[in-house]
Parts: C-alpha cells; structure tokens; sequence
C-alpha cells in the first residue's frame, strides 16, 4: 500500500479553546504532512472535508485528531483507509483543565524555561498517531484451506435436540453425537416436568418425547446414537472429528499430555524436552499425533458441547448426619426414578409413602449452602416431587426443609402454585439429624421459620443432590490441541464447561466450541431449551465469522490474525503454552503452528515472544515500540526542571473506556502520562517498556484487568500474564540501576474509572519521589 | 425452646381455616411485613408472622390455645401490606373462629352456629318456640291467669299475677300482651345460665392453654397461673376495651373502631334498660311499656339507635371493602345483631302508630334475633367479647410486651 498521510484536527469539543492550535498544526507540517482543521469534524461538512480529501487521492492514512476512539468510530469510518484517533478530547483536553495546567502567558511563552504540559501531550499524541500509520498495514482476511458449516452437537438430550433444530432451522446440516442408545438423555426418564409455559402452575409431561420426534423429521439433522467423539482436529471451520463407539480403542483416539509427576525424574527433577517427548509418545502409544489429520474425519465448522450431567453422589461423613445409607433416605434422582414407575413406595418395604421430608441442605447448623452443584433447580425439583406425593395419596404431606428457595423468573408462579397445596409445608431450617426408627425416619430442623427445633415424622427423605457436569469426570471434545483435550482450569468453575456466565455466556476458552445446558451449570429444561439457542447462534456465528476470515469472539469481525517471522523462531514454545485458547499447536521440534481461526486476536503471543517474531498486520512490535520512541522526553537540557514523562500501557477493554470516563467527567490526573491502548495487556512485549525507560521516561504502568479465579480479563489469562512477565522484568532493571517501582501493574474494573486519577496521581508521585530517570538525555 | 417440637400438620385443619374466611393461608412467604405493620402485636415475638406459618402448616395445637390470636383487632395494616396477597387478619379471625368452636360445649352447636345450611333450624326453633308461646298467651290467658293463681295464689301478697299489663289495660298495646313476660324470662333466664356455663367451662381451659403456650413460646415471664392477679389484670383491662384503646391504633380499618364502640356501647345501655326493667316489674311491680318522657326509655331509645346504626355501618363496611374477606360467621353476627336492633325500634315504631298486629310481628322477630344472640353467645363471633377481654386480660398478667 503506498501511503498518503494527512492529519485532521477538530478544534471544538473545547480542543481549540485549550490548545495551541498554530503549534498543534505545525507538528505534522515538519514532517511535511498536511494538516487541516476543522471545528466541527464529526460533522457532515467535516467528514465530506476527509472523504473529498480521499476520493482525489491525497490521503489514505490518516491521523485524526479529535475525540476518543471508542466515539464517533461510525463516523470517521473510511474503507479501504489506515485510521488513527489521537484522543485529544477524552484524552487531553476533559481530563486536564486549564484551571488546574493553565496555558502560558506571552512572556511564559518566550522565557525558554515554561512548558505547557497540556500542550506537550496533545503534540505528542499526534507525533504518536502519525509514527504508527507508518508502521502499520491493512490486513487481509484469513482463509481455511478447506471449510464446513457443518454443526457438531454433542449431546443427544434436550440441549443437544433444542440446539441441533435451531441451528437446523437457521439452514445448517447438524450431526448429533449421543452416546446412549437412543435420544432423549435425562429428561426421558421424568415422571413429570416443571412447567415451561405460562402460566407455569401445573407439572406438565416432559417435552423431551415432541423434540425426539421433531428431531427424528428434520432433514438437516443427522443423529449419530451409541457413538463419541474420539478426537476433535484441526480449528473453526475446518474442524476434522473422528467418532467412535464407547469403549472402542483406535488409533485417532486423541493424546493426552503426560500428567505433571511423569515430568520429572527418578530425583524429582524435570526431565528435559527430548526425554519429556518419548515419554509423551510412549504414554500414548499406538496414538496418532495431535498433527496428523484423520484421512476418514469428517468435516465441521463448530462444535456445540451438550454433554450434560449426571446426578452427584452423596456419601461418606459429610453426610452421615443424614443417614444416606439408609434405603428409605434417597436423592432427588432417585426419588423420581421411584416416581416414574407409578405411586411413590418406600424402597425399605414396599408401603405408601405418605410422608415424605425434602432436604434442600447438607450443612447443619454451621453452613447454609446447599449441596454442591445445585444452583436453582433443585428447589424446583423438590418443590415438583413434592406435588408428586400429593397426586399420589390425597392424605400425603411433603415436607420441604431449605435453606434457600430458588425460583428464578416465571418460576415464582410455581412455587406460589405449590405453595397453595394444602400437603406441601415450606420451611427455612438446618436438617441437624436424620435418625431411622423401628418404622419411621425422624427429621431434625433448627432455626426454623416455625421457631423451635423442629421434628418431623417422615416414610422417606429425599436429599437434594446436585448436578455433576459431564465435564467433570471426562474432555468430552477430546481436542487434538497441544494444550490437552479438554478445557483448563474448570476447577475455577467448579468443573463446570468453563465459560463466562456474565458477559459471554456458551463461549469457552476454545474458540468454536460452544457449551449449553448443564454442562455450563445446573439448569431446568426450560433454561436448557433456551441455552441451546445461545449455543446455537454462537455455532452460526462462529462458522459465518471464520468463512469470512474475522475474528468470532470478543474482537468480532477484526481480520488481522498473528503473523510469524519463522526464521527467527527459536522453537522456545512460549507462544504454544501461554495462549490462553490453546490456538497454536507445535510440531516434533516445537516450531509453532497458527490456528488462526481458533484465535481470538489478544496478542497474548505476541506478549510472550522473547523474540519478538509474532505480530498482526496492524498491531505489531515495531508500531507500539515506534509509537512510545515518539514520545518526547524533554530533559535538563531542554528545562532546568523538564516534567517527568511516564507511559501507560493500557488494556482497551476495560481500563481504557474508564479512562475515556474520567475525561468525561472533566477529573483532572498528571498530564505527564502517555496513554498508548494495547488489545490487551498480555500483548505487552516487555521490550516497549525497556525502550521506554532507556529513552528516559520516568516510569511505566501497565493498566488491565482483574485477574484470578475472578477474573474480568476478557482473555483470560491476559493480565495474569502481564503481571508475571513485569515482575521478571526487575532483573532487566537492575542491569540498568533503575528501580522496580519505575513499573507498575495496575487492575481496573471498567465501572472504577474513579479509581484511575488516584491511581495515576500516586504513581506519578512515587516515582517523583524517585527522581528522574538517569537516562533522560542520552 | 431447645425442646424438640414434633409437628403434626393437620390437612383437616388446614380446609376448616379455608372456609372460615382464611383462604389466603398458604399464600405467606415469611417476610414478616405484616408483623411489622401491625401496630398492636407486641414488640417480643410479634405476631401475625408466626401464627401464619402456623397456619399453613396446619398445626392446630400452635393456634388454638395461642392467647395472640385474641389480641390481634383485625386492623388490617397487614392485609393491606402484604406482598404476596395474604390476608393475615382474615386468616387469625378464621383461626379465633375455630377456637371458639374448639373451647364451646357442645361441640355440634357451635358447628351448627358456622354453618350455613343450619342457619334454617337456628330460627326455625325459636320462631316456633315463640309462636307456641304467643298463643298460648294471647289465646290461653285466662286459663294462665287460672292456674297461676291456683299455684301461688296469695303469695307474696297476691302480686304474683299471669299478666304484667297494666291494671285495666289488657287492650293496650304491649309485648306482654303477646309472649307472656314469664315466657320471655323463662326463655332467657335458662339460656343465659347456660351460656354463662359454656363459656365458664371453656374459660377452664382457655386460661389453662393460653398459658401454657406463652411459657412454651416465652412470651411470659410468669410460671405459674396466679387467678387472683389475672382477674385483676382483667380488670385492668376493661377500661381500655371501653375505650377502644387498642382499636384506635389501627391504620387501614380505623373506620370500624366508630360503630364497634356504637355497637358495645348499645348493649351496655341496653343490659342497664333490661335490668332496671326487670327489676321495677318483678319488685316494683311497674310493667313496660314505659312512657316516652321516663329517662330509662330515653336510654331505651338512644342505645336501640346506637345498635341499628353501628351495627348498619358495620354492614355496610364489609359490604365496600373488598379487601377484607367477610365470611358467613361475620355475616350470621351482624344479621342478628342488625336485625335485634331493627327488630326492636321497629317494635316500638308500630306500637306508637298503633298497629298492634305489626308491633307483635316485629317482636316475635326480636325474640327471635335475641334468642339467636344469647343462646349462640359461646359459639358464635360474639363470643370475642369473652375470649378477647380475657386475652388482653392475661397478656396484661403475663407482661407481654
């Protein structure tokens, strides 16, 4: 691309009024770039001014000089066009107030010993913008070798039926993988259902029977029963899956990583990488490498995971108080289990079981939880197999003991339907006891709503037990990715399928496959029914996103994708073993392999590269190292007392809006820091800080997102990252006899943005405190 | 408290309060707004919020003998807050209303008394009872005049006559004319003593119960029952029923504390008329009908007023309020009450306009509404008038706060 530079500056929004625009202007004129202003750009006149500018030739890279990149991204959106927004209005003139950096005078200006420091960012912020368009390029889209719109559904049961029509409906051929015999999964083996139409009052029969039948029409679906996945290969779009029967041994069956002990050696010591690979090969002996392609797979675009659950197992002490040994005392599973094959009959002796206590917790007095893996559902469930005792037997009563009651949405008119059941007695309590007598089981409650210690006389208890993810006991996807076949760190989500329930529900850290139902936590039908869609669309979403060569999933629709300089790879694996979605897989000598499509475009190895070999077409190693040596750096030559010069670098998902918030809101922070935007901070290559500090800025700060079992980076593991490459950065320091406070990691949740003036101001005050950077002026 | 308390819900229970006007009691979800609403409950363990879990439990042992139920005046603050649609005024006035039947002997009466479809035979017996004493009255005086002379003949001084009309009146209009006034007494007499009975046989118990719960639920500092200083608490009392005091503090159905005060205080008035009556007709030997001009007629008349306009406002007040939910047991106590104040201006109306077919008409149906308040004392609503004062009575004694 040969390119044309021009900068636009809108002088309103208060920018002409608090800059020097004849300096501001002159800043790209040295350059011998032209420079126009206008005082109204985003208007009509002003992008017809740029679009006039473009459509005769003379530009097709430019710098505009105006409001936050986060605004007006609509407006001065030019195909075909390198854009960059030097933020002088969230960025320089909201968030430094004259009345706090007043300009200077005539005389100041003449003196050689002021400086405006408002003025010297926004020159900065265009010397920034202008330096990166030259460093930058376009990008060109991605695209597979071979592709599929195929859907994969794993899963048979009412998720993998409900995703499986709405992905069919949508004109996508789907393949459902159900292990079992026949479809249905759980919901076949119901006595009856909680409602899922309004007015959501009454049991109802499962709906599982209508979408078998639905299923068994659709010719876009193809179910596969008695059949799993052996391997998933390959990336979104040209997935390669090889199926198999239960139990079959075959050579596709997907690798594991060698578990962490059989790392290391006879003395504890880690073993050596060629050691460690015929370990590897010989642990998965008579198994295909993760790299070689089943001839006989089968094509896919995405993979929509809807394995489900089984119910959880209650034992041992932490339920001896229980008396779960006892036939009588059952699980909710097995209760309808009973339920199912007519009136409900104590499994002891065979008699009616009129009364029958629900105990919702496990925890006595001590702990209110409920048993693990419940979520809301089993209130409900409870609350549906108490109505069972009372169509069974007009005497019977159901005791429901809990310590919580959870009815979410329209369920509420459920549990006011059940309420209203003469036979059916609700109570907040702590089950103390179950103890079995000659005929009878004997329940202890305390702090119950009906205030004393509460005895009930019970035929059988049922205990509420949870709903295990199938994700906990197997990968399931068995992924044929170098970072193993299943899903990392679920323990974080209690083995749920991980996936950020908050912002980006179905999505997991594997681009491409898509989790609903119970394998992401414990849900009713009607919840599943829904969640399938989500997935669904996601599946549909995916596959149109990766055929078009855009990145799915946080950055949709970005086409630039990591690029490697090959010849300088030193098969380190850095980038294979950091990336948090497991996009790139390595060969027998460790040279990466790009899968773009599986990428999410966070540069997390570009941030990892020691070599500096990876970068996107318009995000690269160079155009922010180029951009932070753009900075000026005034020093004792230029002022007796030059101002401190400090870069941030910082995440442009959470940390930058709160800082766009912040120019809104007109609070003023030092006018010394220079803000340069990163995808997110696992993009920082620890060089762009080196280059700072050797070019004499007083300090660095990295700004991001939280990191933890919490986390809020929208890549994972990102900010995690950023932290530990900046702590291993001291060393670097001390070779250069800077301080480690001279580099700083920040969190921030987008809602703290007034959190960030303090937190720059104290930085800008430590460091201060330090004294300048011994390098200034070299 | 540490006790163990094995609950026993019983479904039977449960339908009775349903149809005493408690249809709401299972809708409670516990959040205890109305027992914060209520500006009545005690500050220590308030109620209605336990008495409502109670309820849907059905845990008629918890109800029953729980002395709260009498202290709640069925304001309706609760009603009127609640968010789930409850009503726990009408749910504590349909658990008071299956006390009164547990507490009354015999049990098939007070059943009777709540039930619709019996309501034939509740007038049915006293309108024939009264018609039977009519005419053997009006038809038969003289052979009355006959025998009661034969019985006592002198006694007394000859005052012991048959009839109580005025000397040389027999045409004059008056109720003795038509049910002899021994009939009456001997009709009313009885029946009082007997309610006077029941109540004094479920008192027994009631007092016993009351107790009993407030030590097992705390609400008592007291161990043991001290008659002595509960009827002094009692006592206490009284002047605070009479004062509504209790009543007034009520938010959203204030309006009824007006016409119950009409009511309680007509009867008052008209127990001193009745009394003072008797007393100059069997001492004084000075029968009824009293002029107009005498100071008791005037208290006659301004308490039979008080009754017909209390116990009307009172009808109209449920008729308006959809809120609250009036069940037959409401309506049955306010017809009688209203048609007994009626019933005797009515009385007195045809008897000035001299009408007498119309007067004795209007007093056969006031004999038989009067029948159907004291006979049914003990086992209908009214019965509150008891149960209440000696709740409040023992609340006071057992320093519930």
């Amino acid at each position: 691309m040969d390119k044309k530079y021009g900068v636009y500056i809108c002088t309103g929004c208060g920018i002409g009024d608090t800059l020097d625009m004849d300096a501001l202007t002159g800043v790209p004129g040295e350059e011998g770039v032209s420079c126009t202003t206008h005082p109204f750009l985003c208007s009509k006149a002003g992008v017809e001014l740029i679009q006039k500018d473009i459509d005769e030739g003379k530009v097709n890279a430019m710098v505009i000089g105006a409001c936050s990149r986060r605004v007006n991204f609509d407006v001065f959106n030019f195909p075909g066009c390198i854009i960059e927004r030097a933020n002088l209005r969230e960025g320089v003139v909201w968030p430094h107030s004259r009345e706090t950096y007043p300009a200077l005078t005539e005389e100041q200006k003449d003196d050689g010993e002021s400086f405006d420091q408002v003025q010297m960012k926004a020159e900065d912020y265009i010397k920034m913008g202008m330096v990166r368009l030259e460093k930058v390029g376009l990008p060109e889209p991605y695209q597979t070798q071979s592709f599929s719109k195929k859907v994969l559904v794993l899963g048979g049961g009412v998720t993998g039926m409900s995703a499986a029509l709405d992905a069919a409906k949508a004109g996508y051929e789907v393949t459902i993988v159900e292990k079992e015999a026949a479809l249905g999964g759980y919901a076949a083996k119901l006595r009856g259902q909680m409602p899922v139409q309004m007015p959501f009052e009454t049991l109802q029969a499962p709906v599982v029977d209508a979408l078998i039948q639905e299923v068994e029409g659709n010719t876009n679906i193809d179910v596969r029963t008695n059949c799993i996945v052996a391997r998933i290969a390959g990336q979104p779009g040209e997935f390669t899956v090889t199926m198999k029967t239960p139990g079959e041994k075959i050579p596709f069956d997907v690798p594991f990583p060698l578990p962490p002990e059989e790392l290391l050696d006879e003395n504890g010591k880690e073993l050596d990488a060629d050691a460690a690979h015929e370990k590897y090969l010989k642990f998965n002996e008579g198994r295909e490498d993760i790299l070689s392609l089943d001839p006989d797979g089968e094509l896919y675009g995405a993979v929509v995971l809807a394995a489900g659950w089984r119910p959880d197992v209650l034992e041992g002490e932490a339920y001896a108080h229980l008396s779960v040994d006892n036939p009588d005392v059952v699980t909710n599973d097995e209760f309808e289990m009973i339920a199912a094959k007519g009136k409900i009959l104590r499994p002891s002796n065979g008699k009616e079981a009129k009364n029958v206590v629900f105990i919702q917790s496990a925890g006595k007095e001590e702990d209110d939880s409920d048993f693990e893996y419940t979520g809301a559902v089993t209130s409900m469930v409870a609350l549906k197999q108490a109505r069972y005792v009372r169509e069974d037997y007009a005497d019977g009563k159901a005791y429901v003991i809990y310590q919580h009651m959870r009815t979410p949405g329209l369920q509420e008119y459920f549990y006011k339907a059940m309420q209203q059941d003469d036979g059916i007695f609700l109570t907040k309590g702590a089950v103390t006891d179950v103890t079995a007598t000659s005929s009878e089981l004997m329940v202890t409650a305390q702090n119950t709503l009906l205030g004393e210690n509460l005895v009930l006389k019970a035929d059988m208890v049922v205990v509420a037990s949870g709903m295990v993810p199938a994700t906990k006991d197997d990968p399931i996807i068995n992924l044929a990715y170098r970072q193993g076949p299943g899903f990392r760190d679920n323990d974080i989500f209690g083995q749920y399928a991980d996936s950020n329930y908050i912002c980006f529900p179905y999505e997991t850290q594997r681009t491409g496959i898509y989790a609903a139902g119970t394998v992401r936590r414990a849900m009713t039908i009607e919840e599943s029914v829904e969640d399938a869609t989500g997935a669904a669309l996601k599946a549909i979403q995916c596959i149109e996103s990766a055929n078009r060569g855009m990145a799915v999933h946080p950055r949709s629709g970005d086409m630039t994708y990591p690029d490697f300089f090959f010849q300088r790879c030193t098969q380190c694996k850095r980038c294979t073993v950091e990336c948090p979605f497991g996009a790139l897989d390595d060969d027998a000598r460790g040279t990466p392999k790009a899968n773009p499509t599986r990428c999410r475009r966070c540069g997390t190895c570009m941030g990892a590269c020691p070599e500096r070999i990876i970068s996107f077409a318009d995000y690269t190693i160079d155009s922010i190292g180029s951009q932070v040596k753009a900075i000026s750096v005034p020093s004792e030559d230029d002022y007796d007392e030059p101002p401190l010069r400090f870069l941030a670098l910082v995440c442009e998902n959470d940390a930058l809006p709160a800082f766009d918030m912040v120019g809104m809101n007109r609070v003023d922070y030092s006018p010394d820091v220079r803000v340069i935007p990163v995808r997110c901070l696992g993009s920082v290559n620890t060089i762009w800080i080196k280059d700072a500090l050797a070019q004499g800025m007083d300090g660095v700060i990295l700004i991001g997102c939280k990191h933890g079992d919490d986390y809020q980076c929208h890549f994972v593991k990102g900010s995690e990252l950023a932290e530990i490459r900046v702590k291993k950065i001291g060393d670097a320091l001390a070779s250069l006899a800077l301080e480690n406070e001279r580099v700083a990691f920040e969190e921030v949740a987008i809602d703290e943005y007034d959190k960030l003036p303090k937190i720059i101001n104290d930085f800008v005050e430590e460091v201060d405190a330090l004294g300048p950077n011994p390098f200034k002026g070299f | 408290m540490s006790a163990n308390y094995i609950a026993q819900p019983d479904l039977g229970f449960i339908a009775e309060i349903r149809g005493l006007g408690g249809e709401t009691l299972k809708k409670c979800y516990q959040c205890a707004t109305c027992s914060v609403a209520c500006p009545i409950a005690p500050e220590d363990s308030p109620f209605p919020r336990k008495e409502m879990i109670a309820a849907s439990w059905g845990l008629k042992d918890k109800l029953i003998s729980n002395g709260d139920i009498w202290l709640c005046h069925q304001c309706g603050d609760c009603t009127d807050m609640c968010p789930r649609g409850a009503a726990p005024g009408d749910v504590l006035a349909a658990v008071r209303s299956a006390a009164i039947t547990e507490y009354a002997t015999p049990k098939a009466l007070a059943k009777a008394v709540n039930d619709p479809s019996k309501l034939k035979l509740l007038l049915g017996i006293p309108a024939a009872w009264f018609a039977l004493l009519a005419i053997i009255t009006m038809g038969f005086g003289g052979i009355m005049e006959k025998i009661f002379h034969f019985l006592f003949g002198d006694a007394l001084g000859g005052r012991l006559h048959w009839s109580h009309a005025h000397e040389g009146a027999e045409h004059v209009i008056a109720h003795s004319n038509f049910v002899s006034t021994w009939f009456v007494d001997m009709t009313f007499v009885p029946t009082a003593i007997f309610a006077t009975a029941v109540f004094f046989l479920a008192l027994k118990r009631f007092i016993v119960d009351i107790h009993e719960n407030a030590v097992l639920e705390g609400k008592t500092d007291k161990t043991s029952l001290d008659y002595k200083a509960l009827l002094m608490s009692i006592k206490n009392v009284i002047p605070m029923v009479l004062k509504h005091d209790k009543f007034n503090q009520c938010g959203s159905n204030k309006d009824r504390a007006t016409p119950h005060m009409m009511v309680l205080f007509a009867f008052i008035g008209l127990f001193i008329v009745t009394a003072v009556c008797g007393t100059m007709l069997y001492v004084g030997n000075y029968a009824g009908p009293y002029p107009q001009l005498n100071p008791i007629k005037w208290l006659a008349n301004i308490a039979g007023v008080a009754l017909v306009i209390g116990s009307g406002m009172m009808i109209k007040n449920r008729l308006s309020n959809k809120e609250q939910i009036t069940a037959y047991k409401d309506w049955f106590i306010l017809g009688v009450v209203f048609a007994l104040g009626l019933s005797g201006m009515l009385t007195e109306m045809a008897r000035i306009a001299e009408i007498a077919w119309l007067a004795y008409f209007f007093y056969w149906i006031h004999l038989i509404a009067i029948f159907n308040l004291f006979a049914f004392l003990p086992f209908s609503k009214m019965a509150h008038i008891v149960y209440r004062t000696v709740a409040m009575g023992y609340a006071d004694y057992a320093n519930r706060k």
